[in-house]
């Protein structure tokens, strides 16, 4: 509290005359109100002047206030943009807010502070309709071109119902495809130099290389990458927008979908930040299977980079040999939770059910499988000559182009920053755990790939912690606002038969507030900012998922490379188009 | 005509019947269909930019070239090969000296850079867009 | 008579005999890939899937014969054919076994080389004609690769005419009574088996397609049965490619107590299943490394091997 207090000081003293007002939060993250015109003056001071300065934007955002009952009293506006800064010196955050008025409100860019805000932005012109005056090339970025209206304000309707029937004659399709077509100048490339034609060439969104819907418009000067557009979107599905339409509760299998590959290591930042809000403790038991759970879904998550990496530089037999494993690893979550791929098994204050008899077994057997592959792995990939030709300083960026970029998770452990939120900020009982942190030093695709492998060791380290040292006791909180809550006393007494049966058909009732979660997921970091207006739904969803910015620095590291480097560079990024789109 | 050359005629004409027949017979039995986005090339399922008919910077010709005078060069090596042990030590040291040409034209090339495709390292390399290719 | 009635029959024989090669081969690899990778394979057609070429190719002719609109028509439906025909064609210099051969020319190697330019054109013009860019992508990446190894492959290929004296395979395989000349000229092997990978763009140097980049590459617009021909013409080129190792290297059909044609065979399969392993186990590299590969490595090791060769022959006469 005395950092929050510090570093708010700090700002009145460099702003005289400027109304810094704090608000105070569920997660303790210092959170301050600036009049729209200072923002950038004082995110410019907090990055580059302030002592142990915020170097990464961590994430930029808005919300809708009109709406809002509970709303703070220094959200005097329709819209409120929140950017969201981190400082790996003093490992804390801030939150700095601004209030905005009217239908088309804008605000100045910070595109020139921070290269990262640009999709950002970007994203919450798409969004809110917020404009962002000085950026270069403000447009839609989720939706397509042609789209109408901002769909995170609440005035745009929310499911298909609201909406007239969906209908795609031939004409609306060659319009919306004509609207998809690149035109260089719009993003102010040449088409010609003073020898030779350039070529555009679409990689995506039907590629086999992208692994899913991307799409990355090449400049391509002969083999040789001039310039490259990434164009997202695709896999968009309105996840945010969900989020203020269910409950609670049922939005936990939507956490799920969001990163496909990290099954429950989505669910995890989404309860915490629940919990945070309604102040519920999950007991040990619990704590320590979220664990496990999450560790085998980041080895899971890391077999699959591992095998289509491989495949996308050309090695074919990797790719059967990582989802075989992988396979072993779903088949422990299916015995688990009866769900593969997206289990949703945590639950407000706890999981879903306790670990079936006979879990450890199961555990065991994949403890003691899973070494002599990766040692296998180890010779068949990550010593080939051809794979280290491919990747060594392919795709290279520093630790300060990382931070800039707002690079988390494996991507920046390769430059040598040994960052994991796991162990910066602990949560879910991660403290208790002996594991490293694999890093790396070069920051280029080889290097992430060895980070990653190394991960998985420690990973098989902590499931094993969890193995031995599993505590008895309950696998849900008995908060009565746990989900589903529990039943045992609802034949007893009128009052947990009523908090069961509301919790059950409406939902809980979550305090209202403001709370954001950092976990650290197999991609980098995923947080989920949860705004409740005290209901029984959230009054804005924001998710901060890794790829998304990871993604975004793909044209930088990939200037200058040949066509066939580009596909190391996506495979080593190792994205989730649902986790970029949402 | 030797027999032999009459067996790689008949061989031939067996050759381009099966290549001919693969063709035709998959022209009489393929379905026939048309739809919207049928008669369009595949570029990853979107619309295109630019047709694939482009100039090409020079030094995409250079593998030619070196094509040129080396395969052109490896012919003369071909005689001197199959008649090395008429031609004998003569022959040799003419053939060292020719090689030794050829060499030097490696050699050359090499340190002229005419066989680095790959790209610069990174102190050579810049990650902004190059003003020549933007507008 | 008699011996022009073998000989009909060989002619007839050769060309069966590779086309349902390829057809097996389609079958092989896909068994051994899935042995190797822990999976199946095709196994439903038939005993052991054995039917699985079979029903691809009902599947492949009655596939739609699409020409694309936008492509150089003629030159796009006769790229496909001049690689089923050249490399065909080279088999008609392959001496099976003694007398086992459509033709034994006494410029056998040198008949060989220009079939394997030709075939270059198959892949090139694909590419240019399809008038797409990953074709053309592919086509140009083609271009640079099969034009370049294919001087590497001829010059690797002189110490062994060099040892023989001759053009003709028949007599390189005559003249490998004594010891092999893959003990003999064994840098020569190493950069025919390199330069002849990179001739038939197999993994580790399938740039012309490199499916997670070009998607298809050279023959991302082709389909149906001009498609098909693409691939028999590939699995030809690798049997080719075996064939010719067995006979340049390998002794061809030189061995003991088994009739001859069966060493041939023997061997040949088993640079088959080499190969076949290769692609399952090496990555792709990339296209400016192969060209470095080629000119930097292979090309020196080539010449300093026919200076040396030539020496020692010449010392031994």
């Amino acid at each position: 509290m005395t950092q929050n207090a510090s570093i708010v000081e700090d700002l009145r003293l460099r702003f005289p005359g400027t109304s810094f007002d704090p608000q105070s939060t569920r997660d303790d993250v210092p959170t301050v109100w600036v009049p729209s015109g200072k923002v950038r003056d004082v995110l410019r001071y907090l990055k580059n002047e302030v002592l142990r300065p915020y170097k990464m934007l961590f994430d930029l955002t808005a919300v809708d206030e009109r709406c809002r009952a509970d709303r703070p009293a220094q959200a005097t506006g329709d819209f409120s943009v929140v950017y969201h800064l981190l400082s790996l010196d003093r490992n804390s955050d801030i939150r700095v807010k601004t209030s905005l008025d009217g239908d088309a409100p804008s605000l100045a860019t910070i595109t020139n502070l921070w290269p990262c805000a640009d999709w950002y932005e970007r994203e919450v012109w798409d969004m809110f309709g917020i404009g962002f005056e000085g950026h270069s090339n403000l447009r839609r970025i989720l939706m397509p071109p042609t789209w109408e209206g901002h769909p995170l304000r609440k005035d745009h309707p929310a499911r298909a119902t609201e909406m007239g029937p969906f209908q795609l004659p031939d004409e609306k399709q060659a319009v919306e495809e004509e609207a998809l077509r690149f035109r260089p100048e719009e993003w102010g490339m040449k088409r010609e130099s003073e020898n030779s034609d350039f070529m555009f060439l679409n990689l995506g969104p039907q590629h086999p290389g992208t692994h899913g819907v991307l799409r990355v418009v090449l400049q391509l000067d002969g083999e040789r990458i001039v310039d490259a557009v990434a164009d997202i979107g695709y896999h968009h599905r309105g996840a945010e927008k969900m989020g203020e339409r269910q409950t609670w509760h049922t939005y936990i299998p939507y956490t799920d979908r969001i990163d496909y590959l990290g099954g429950v290591l989505n669910n995890m930042p989404y309860v915490l930040a629940i919990e945070k809000l309604a102040g519920i403790a999950v007991p040990d038991r619990a704590q320590v299977i979220r664990v496990m759970m999450c560790e085998l879904f980041r080895i899971a998550s890391h077999l699959v980079w591992f095998g289509t990496f491989a495949q996308d530089i050309g090695q074919m037999s990797p790719v059967f040999f990582a989802f075989n494993d992988r396979e072993r690893i779903l088949e422990i979550v299916q015995a688990f939770c009866g769900a593969r791929m997206h289990p949703s098994w945590f639950r407000i204050g706890g999981v879903a059910q306790d670990l079936p008899n006979g879990w450890d077994r199961l555990v065991r057997g994949f403890l003691d499988y899973m070494p002599s592959r990766l040692a296998e792995y180890d010779k068949m990939v990550m010593q080939n000559a051809i794979v280290k030709a491919r990747t060594v300083g392919i795709g290279d960026y520093t630790a300060d182009e990382a931070i800039e970029w707002g690079v988390t998770g494996p991507g920046l452990r390769a430059c040598g920053v040994e960052w994991d939120f796991r162990k910066k900020r602990p949560y879910s009982g991660y403290e208790r755990f002996q594991f490293d942190i694999p890093t790396a030093q070069h920051g280029d695709c080889y290097d992430r790939s060895v980070v990653r492998v190394e991960e998985m060791r420690q990973s098989l380290r902590i499931v094993e912690q969890c193995l031995k040292n599993m505590p008895s006791g309950p696998y849900k909180s008995d908060h009565p606002l746990a989900m589903p809550p529990v039943k045992d006393r609802t034949m007893h007494d009128i009052e947990t038969l009523i908090t069961h049966f509301l919790g059950v058909t409406w939902g809980p009732v979550i305090p209202a507030g403001e709370a954001a979660v950092i976990a650290e997921a197999s991609k980098g970091a995923n947080a989920y900012y949860l705004i409740s207006d005290g209901g029984t739904n959230s009054y804005r969803t924001r998710i901060r998922a890794p790829s998304f910015p990871h993604l975004q620095m793909l044209p930088k590291i990939s200037r200058g490379f040949m066509t066939a480097d580009i596909l190391a560079i996506l495979a080593c990024i190792d994205f989730v188009l649902a986790d970029v789109d949402r | 005509m030797t027999p032999e050359a009459w067996y790689i005629l008949l061989y031939s004409a067996g050759v381009l019947s099966v290549a001919v027949g693969m063709v035709v017979v998959s022209f009489v039995l393929g379905q026939r269909h048309r739809e919207r986005a049928t008669d369009e090339p595949y570029e990853s399922g979107i619309a295109t930019t630019g047709s694939a008919r482009l100039r090409f910077s020079a030094r995409f010709y250079l593998v030619a070239m070196l094509f040129v005078i080396f395969d052109l060069e490896a012919v003369f090596i071909f005689s001197w090969a199959v008649a090395l042990r008429e031609l004998g030590w003569a022959g040799y040291a003419a053939a060292l000296v020719f090689i030794g040409v050829l060499v030097a034209a490696l050699v050359y090339e090499w340190r002229m850079g005419a066989l680095d495709w790959g790209v610069a390292k990174r102190k050579n390399r810049s990650d902004a867009p190059s003003e020549e290719t933007r507008k | 008579m008699r011996e022009i009635v073998f000989h009909l029959l060989v002619v007839v024989c050769v060309l069966g005999g590779t086309l349902s090669m390829a057809g097996a081969l389609i079958w092989l690899e896909r068994r051994l890939l899935a042995l190797w990778q822990d999976r199946y394979g095709p196994n439903r057609v038939g005993p052991f899937g054995l039917f699985q070429p079979v029903a691809d190719a009902i599947k492949i002719f009655t596939k739609e014969d699409w020409i694309p609109p936008f492509a150089d028509r003629a030159v796009f439906v006769a790229a496909p054919a001049v690689i089923v025909v050249t490399v065909l064609m080279s088999f008609a210099v392959v001496p099976f076994a003694p007398g086992v051969w459509v033709a034994d020319l006494n410029v056998g190697l040198l008949f060989l080389f220009g079939m394997s330019s030709l075939g270059a054109y198959s892949l090139i013009l694909a590419g240019w004609a399809s008038n797409n860019k990953y074709s053309l992508i592919g086509g140009l990446r083609a271009a640079a690769q099969t034009i370049s190894y294919e001087v590497f492959m001829g010059l690797s290929l002189m110490g062994v005419v060099m040892l023989a004296g001759s053009f003709s395979l028949r007599a390189i395989v005559e003249a490998q009574q004594g010891v092999w000349f893959c003990v003999t000229q064994f840098p020569a092997l190493v950069v025919f088996l390199i330069a002849g990978l990179a001739e038939t763009h197999r993994l580790p140097f399938d740039m012309p397609e490199a499916e997670s980049e070009l998607v298809a590459g050279f023959h991302s617009e082709y389909s149906g049965m001009k498609f098909g021909m693409f691939f028999v013409g590939e699995y030809l080129a690798i049997t080719l490619l075996s064939a010719l190792a067995t006979v340049l290297f390998f002794g061809g059909w030189l061995g003991p107590v088994l009739p001859p044609l069966v060493w041939f065979v023997l061997k040949t399969g088993a640079l088959i299943c080499g190969i076949i392993l290769l692609r399952a186990s090496l990555p792709r590299l990339r296209f400016d490394q192969l060209m470095s590969l080629g000119w930097k490595i292979l090309l020196p090791v080539a010449l300093l091997n026919i200076v040396v060769t030539g020496a020692i022959a010449l010392l031994g006469k």
